[in-house]
């Protein structure tokens, strides 16, 4: 990693903090490990498949809901709509397939669409208007929120298909849930996006210096609506699965994972200021808050106390991972 | 040029021009749907007065933030706050409810500081920093209150809801008087400062004043008057509720936005209350034009998911305008390039 | 007496500032003259609070004083008026002035009357005519300037630094300040002048201080210098403004004309540029700094759009829309400024060296770690760029290496037309070698080169021929035999003006 002679001359002290620093991603896995031989030592009990199955099926679905995240915060943006375009595609599933498993293409190609939808106005108001994302989104979101109420009045109905919800959530060999299958599709296909495609280039170019980025050529707007429209696109997906592991809806139902994925995502090593991160790393971060989530329930905290917990964590995660000092020469 | 000319000319240039506008035309909409009798009968008036002073109050206290170029996304949740403390003061410490108001006051203010601190300090990202905050005041208020109750005693919310010789609303009071508190600051050195340090952080520095300390200043007037939102609140509702509130901290910010502030030295409070009379007022609007629906259109129901969506429909369209508005002073810049070098005279001419 | 005493600055490895000295006495109007590179910033910097030194010290009336803020600077007296100005843009006219500043009422408000009057007599005294109410981002430039000034002087201060501020001022502007300057000359305060422009040096300056390369190398009384005296000072060159051409009077039949740009106006930095380069050619363009030749560049590039002006490409009309129209015009463009322009510090080497291919070309075709790891193997032996390791961070490389690489990303996609703005600042000699080297071989290989450098010797080195830039106009070109360091200083500071001025002012008559 570094020149040797630079490694001799620093104190363990610093050796501890680039270590840390360094990947991130690793840190999460390190600390996964660590807080759930905590939870398991104060509670013998929560050491069982099934709890290490449900484990592992929420890291999963909040990976996948962190796939569009981490590239929307790679490319310097952010993206509060995951939360309400989940629910809406879960409230969409549920509600047209109605049990039937042979509207699956219709309900995909319909959740899709929404995505597409909501992707595009995202990118295209995020490069209009010269807000920040986060209140751009944020107003988008309460929209696709309102329309829920309005479209359902407030009560949906419906249900998964019963194939459609076994392919989430069947065990293979007794524990990892079949909704692993999923993740053997998304998992290249956010790899490609980000790793070997110009696409992907183009976005860490552009969050990691966006002038530089522009003046080298990179079409910045239509790779920031993009990078929505993706988001979006993966978060709708995300919505169906979670359909069917909830196997009916409600509305609202995902909106936490809007705030869920964005911890996820920073922990996990993106930077919130773009231009770093892998999508390796928010399945570690998503496994992280998972396990973190786990963990406070067997303590049995009471929610405002998870409240705190949570606020608590994103603003330690901003400090360490502050990389914006106030500049005076 | 006629005085009135030139003072109509200078107003067009001052950041409320847009959102007194916008205001003024939902204004005249409202009056029109709502019908000129019903609209302006003192129960009318009052009722709209005390039901949306909270909202006004939040959007103003938004504003000496945005002025000097930081922001408070969790300001909604901090009302909920001060309605929780006192509310719990005034029930389990047995002291008047005055005094439970004084430690709401407070709580806004240390809430205001800690944001600050991490804004202005430690420098983290303004808008995920206080949505970060959200999380945790959220959670304190609940163990201070853990299920919404208590009862605000009826002369505090009677006063609240009372019309001060029949005429003004006495929720109006309290506009006035955080008015006139704004008005006293701007024409004091801090009221220059402020603007200062929002447009132009740098300069400021280089002209003698402290940023971060002007921050400070900043966010403890908005924490005054986010306690009087707050106390507003309890009056309002007359009871206690700790998850209440949080939606007001987008509705503040984008009713600051459509009225014309901008994120650092521009705009006014004048922008802030012109905005959200802009947001009350079209909400208004909507509720009696669907009402003039229900009456015409025979069967033609509507729900308040409806009207909520369209209020955070035109939220978002709002937040739109300032396409239009950056423009605007893009173009007066460019104006003054092209004016001068096409114009070859010399400008002290 | 104001004295800074042997100032030591350096940025990096790149040494500002060595033992410089300036003095000026009340009452006294001193120039600070220096060419690009020659530390006269850093020294207005430092005065000003606005940078730190690492050695040396200032004194007032022989004790040592610390500046560290512009606070620092009103208590002890020093007022400054920059050129690229430290007025709010959002406020009025009125509250810029008084910032900081405001006299003092009753209940702790501003006493309103009394700002009026303040602001009234000021803008009075100034001869300037405008609203005070009005909002400054509003005003022409050369009116900003001037209420800069006006700020600065309303401060009442011992010693007032005017850096570049007369540069958006018309002749008339310029008198009323110096009206003003004499006035407070006769009252005692001390004053600093920075200016590129000779005739103002004469007009209104007691002594200058010349600096270059960072050190103080000459300190006269103008009364006794000569113009050729003190360029002499500033470059090492003494001025010859003989046979200089203001524009192409020949056209070369026969070799390709790659680029026409034909009386490019950008306001407020360019007023009338017209350039030609030809295929094959390395076109210089110099001046001092801040002439508008980064402002030209990226109006090539399409970052801005100029208003007045054509631009023809390959003989065709061309509007470039953003820098993605012309780089896919096969327009490329390495800047000076890497940190801000060009590198992305968290990539890779290898990443950051493909980045010219990664922004040409399908946006979702494969492409494979072998075929990024390939290319930038390649470019780093081609170029000689000395790396840890391809997957190291680009900030890792040292600044002269940072430099090949940007070079080598845009060589590599092969442009017809390469834009460089000032890329060998604060690039060490032998890097600066390489890269001139490479340019010379592209050239010879076909590709145009348009350079725009602050370093004369670079200019002179590899352009074939060199534009001179002065105030947003080129005051001339050489080639051939031309090409001499003399005739490119005298054009540098606008020397060649004088000859060109009357003929320009008889033509637009």
């Amino acid at each position: 990693m570094l020149p040797n002679r630079l490694e001799a001359r620093m104190t363990a002290g610093q050796r501890i903090q680039v270590f840390i620093q360094s990947s991130p991603a690793r840190m999460a896995v390190i600390i996964s490990v660590a807080l759930f031989a905590i939870t398991v030592a104060i509670n013998p009990r929560s050491l069982n498949m099934a709890a290490l199955g449900s484990i592992l099926l929420l890291t999963l679905v909040l990976s996948f809901a962190s796939a569009g995240q981490t590239m929307v915060l790679i490319g310097g943006g952010l993206d509060f709509t995951v939360g309400a375009v989940m629910s809406s595609a879960a409230i969409l599933t549920t509600y047209v397939m109605n049990g039937q498993d042979g509207r699956f293409l219709l309900v995909f190609a319909l959740a899709i669409g929404m995505g597409i939808g909501v992707g595009l106005l995202n990118g295209i108001c995020s490069v209009k208007i010269d807000l920040p994302p986060m209140i751009v989104t944020m107003a988008i979101s309460n929209v696709v929120t309102r329309m829920q109420y309005v479209l359902t009045q407030g009560n949906p109905g419906g249900y998964a298909g019963p194939k459609f919800v076994g392919s989430v959530i069947d065990k293979i060999w007794g524990f990892i849930p079949s909704l692993t299958l999923y993740a053997l599709l998304l998992v290249p296909l956010v790899f490609f996006l980000l790793n070997k495609s110009r696409f992907g280039k183009q976005l860490y170019m552009m969050g990691n210096n966006p002038t530089a980025a522009h003046l080298t050529g990179v079409k910045t707007d239509k790779i920031r609506i993009l990078m929505y429209v993706f988001s979006a696109v993966l978060s709708a997906f995300a919505g169906m699965l979670g359909a069917a592991y909830m196997g009916t809806a409600r509305c609202q139902i995902f909106d936490e994972y809007a705030f869920n994925s964005l911890v996820a995502v920073i922990v996990g090593g993106t930077a919130f200021t773009g231009g770093i991160g892998s999508f390796a790393g928010s399945i570690a971060g998503a496994l992280l808050m998972i396990v973190l989530s786990n963990g406070l329930t067997v303590l049995a905290l009471s929610q405002p106390v998870r409240n705190i917990v949570q606020g608590v964590v994103l603003l330690l995660l901003l400090i360490v991972y502050n990389r914006e000092r106030a500049v005076r020469q | 040029m006629s005085n009135a000319k030139r003072l109509f000319l200078h107003f067009r240039r001052t950041p409320a021009f847009v959102g007194f506008t916008l205001f003024v035309f939902v204004l005249v909409l409202n009056i029109v749907v709502q019908g000129p009798t019903h609209f302006f009968s003192s129960r009318s008036l009052n009722t709209l007065f005390s039901k949306n002073m909270p909202l006004l109050l939040t959007t103003m206290a938004m504003a000496p933030l945005l002025i000097s170029g930081t922001l408070d996304i969790s300001i909604g949740i901090q009302l909920a706050l001060v309605n929780v403390v006192s509310i719990m003061v005034f029930q389990e410490w047995g002291v008047s409810l005055y005094v439970g108001f004084s430690m709401g006051m407070l709580a806004s203010l240390a809430v205001s500081a800690l944001c600050w601190a991490l804004v202005s300090v430690v420098r983290l990202p303004s808008m995920l920093a206080s949505f970060a905050l959200i999380y945790v005041v959220r959670g304190v208020n609940v163990l201070i209150m853990n299920k919404p109750q208590g009862k605000v005693p009826e002369a505090y919310y009677k006063t609240y809801d009372s019309l001060i010789g029949g005429v003004i609303p006495f929720s109006a009071l309290i506009l006035l008087f955080v008015l006139l508190i704004w008005l006293y600051l701007m024409r004091t050195k801090f009221g220059r400062n402020i603007y200062a340090v929002g447009g132009s952080p740098r300069n400021a520095f280089a002209a003698g004043i402290n940023p971060v300390w002007v921050q400070f200043q900043a966010s403890m007037i908005k924490g005054v008057i986010t306690g009087l939102a707050g106390i507003s609140l309890t009056l309002m509702t007359a009871s206690g509720n700790p998850l209440q509130g949080e939606a007001y901290g987008l509705r503040a910010l984008s009713a600051c936005i459509i009225g014309g502030l901008g994120f650092g030295g521009w705009g006014s409070m004048a922008c802030a209350v012109f905005g959200a009379g802009f947001l009350v007022t079209i909400q208004n609007t909507v509720y009696y034009f669907f009402n003039l629906l229900y009456r015409i259109i025979p069967g033609f129901t509507v729900t308040s998911y409806w009207q909520n969506l369209v209020s955070d429909i035109i939220i978002f369209f709002g937040l739109l305008m300032t396409i239009v508005t950056a423009k605007e002073q893009r173009e007066a810049l460019r104006q003054g390039f092209v004016k001068q070098f096409k114009g070859g005279e010399s400008a002290t001419q | 007496m104001f004295e800074m005493c042997e100032i030591d600055k350096s940025y990096d490895a790149v040494v500002a500032c060595r033992g410089a000295s300036l003095q000026v006495a009340p009452g006294e109007i001193r120039a600070l003259l220096g060419s690009n590179g020659s530390g006269k910033s850093t020294m207005v910097k430092v005065l000003a609070g606005t940078v730190k030194p690492n050695g040396g010290n200032i004194l007032i009336d022989g004790e040592p004083v610390t500046i560290h803020s512009g606070l620092d600077c009103r208590r002890l007296g020093i007022a400054t008026a920059f050129q690229d100005l430290s007025l709010i843009p959002t406020m009025t006219v009125r509250d810029n002035i008084l910032l900081g500043n405001e006299p003092k009422g009753r209940l702790g408000m501003v006493d309103r009357k009394k700002s009026l009057r303040e602001v009234a007599a000021l803008l009075d005294r100034f001869h300037i005519d405008c609203d005070p109410d009005a909002y400054v981002q509003t005003l022409m430039p050369s009116l900003q300037s001037m209420i800069e000034v006006a700020k600065a002087v309303y401060l009442k201060p011992r010693l007032l630094l005017l850096d570049e501020v007369t540069a958006a001022l018309h002749r008339d502007e310029v008198q009323l300040i110096f009206e003003v300057l004499r006035q407070l000359k006769a009252q005692g305060t001390a004053i600093i002048y920075v200016t590129h422009r000779m005739d103002e040096i004469f007009e209104i300056c007691d002594t200058a201080t010349i600096m270059r390369s960072g050190e103080t190398v000459a300190d006269v009384s103008i009364s006794d210098a000569t113009l050729n005296g003190i360029v002499f000072h500033m470059t090492g060159q003494r001025p010859d403004a003989q046979d200089i051409l203001e524009t192409e009077e020949f056209d070369r039949e026969g070799s390709d004309l790659v680029l026409d740009v034909e009386h490019m106006a950008l306001y407020p930095k360019v007023r009338d540029i017209s350039l030609k380069a030809y295929k094959g050619e390395i076109v210089g363009i110099g001046g001092l700094e801040g002439q508008g030749q980064p402002e030209f560049i990226r109006a090539l590039l399409g970052v801005t759009r100029p208003e007045e002006g054509t631009i023809h490409y390959m003989r065709k009309e061309v509007r470039f829309h953003s820098p993605a129209d012309a780089v896919n015009h096969d327009i490329g463009f390495i800047s000076g400024e890497r940190n801000r322009e060009a590198i992305f510090p968290d990539r890779s080497v290898a990443q950051n060296l493909f980045a010219g291919r990664a922004a040409k070309g399908a946006l979702f075709r494969y492409l494979t770690t072998k075929v990024v790891r390939d290319f930038a193997q390649a470019a780093v032996e081609k170029y000689n760029i000395v790396v840890g390791s391809l997957r190291h961070p680009a900030s890792s490389l040292s600044g002269g290496n940072q430099q090949k690489l940007v070079v080598a990303r845009w060589i590599a996609v092969n442009p017809t037309l390469l834009l460089l703005d000032d890329p060998t600042k604060g690039v060490d000699i032998l890097s600066r070698r390489e890269i001139h080297k490479i340019l010379k071989q592209c050239a010879d290989e076909g590709m145009t080169i348009i350079l725009s450098s602050s370093e004369n010797d670079e200019l002179l080195e590899i352009a074939d021929r060199v534009y001179l830039f002065y105030e947003g106009r080129v005051s001339g070109t050489l080639s051939g035999a031309t090409k001499t360091p003399e005739r490119l200083v005298a054009a540098m500071m606008g020397m060649t003006r004088e000859q060109n001025g009357a003929t320009r002012e008889a033509r637009r008559a």
